[in-house]
């Protein structure tokens, strides 16, 4: 059975969506009770990402917040699920 | 605010040499000077100091950080 090269039109690959959110605000959710939110600058096929403005919360009972200018890379070994738009745990 | 495409590789290329944070997924800050790094983000860095829960614990000379820690780099501008 041939493999089918072109992929449906109407359909949304999941690195679409991240290329999409290029240049806007991003939230996303690691593994371990942490949680980013920054402007997405780029990414990689393993969806390593740059970010820039970014805030981390740690997800304790105090909601701990650290924040971070500048730009960071973020590994995406530990990275569970991104939110375009997101504005992270607390509004 | 330069707010162009960037993959983590040419952010990489970009950062060699400036002072860094680099952090473990353990809760431990690596600040130091980036030296070098690879494919596999092993990084090399210099005049480390480590940060334990924010406070520091140890200097080194010369840092080798393993790649698979899967930790997230953190680049300040601002001095160390």
């Amino acid at each position: 059975m041939a493999a089918n090269a072109v992929s449906n039109p109407s359909q949304l690959l999941p690195l679409e969506l991240v290329d999409k959110c290029i240049g806007s605000r991003i939230h996303i959710v690691m593994k371990s009770d942490k949680e980013i939110v920054g402007t997405l600058l780029g990414f990689d096929d393993f969806v390593n990402m740059v970010l820039e403005d970014v805030t981390e919360f740690e997800i304790t009972p105090e909601g701990r917040r650290i924040t971070k200018l500048d730009q960071i890379l973020l590994n995406g070994n530990n990275i569970t699920m991104l939110v375009p738009g997101g504005e992270g745990p607390e509004v | 605010m330069s707010l162009r495409k960037q993959t983590p590789s040419d952010f990489l290329k970009q950062i060699i040499g400036r002072p860094v944070v680099v952090k473990l997924n353990s809760g431990v800050d690596y600040r130091g000077v980036l030296a070098c790094l690879d494919g596999y983000m092993n990084i090399a860095l210099e005049q480390t100091e480590e940060y334990v829960n924010g406070q520091l614990k140890n200097k080194y000379g010369d840092a080798f950080i393993r790649g698979n820690n899967g930790n997230s780099y953190s680049f300040r501008y601002c001095t160390l």
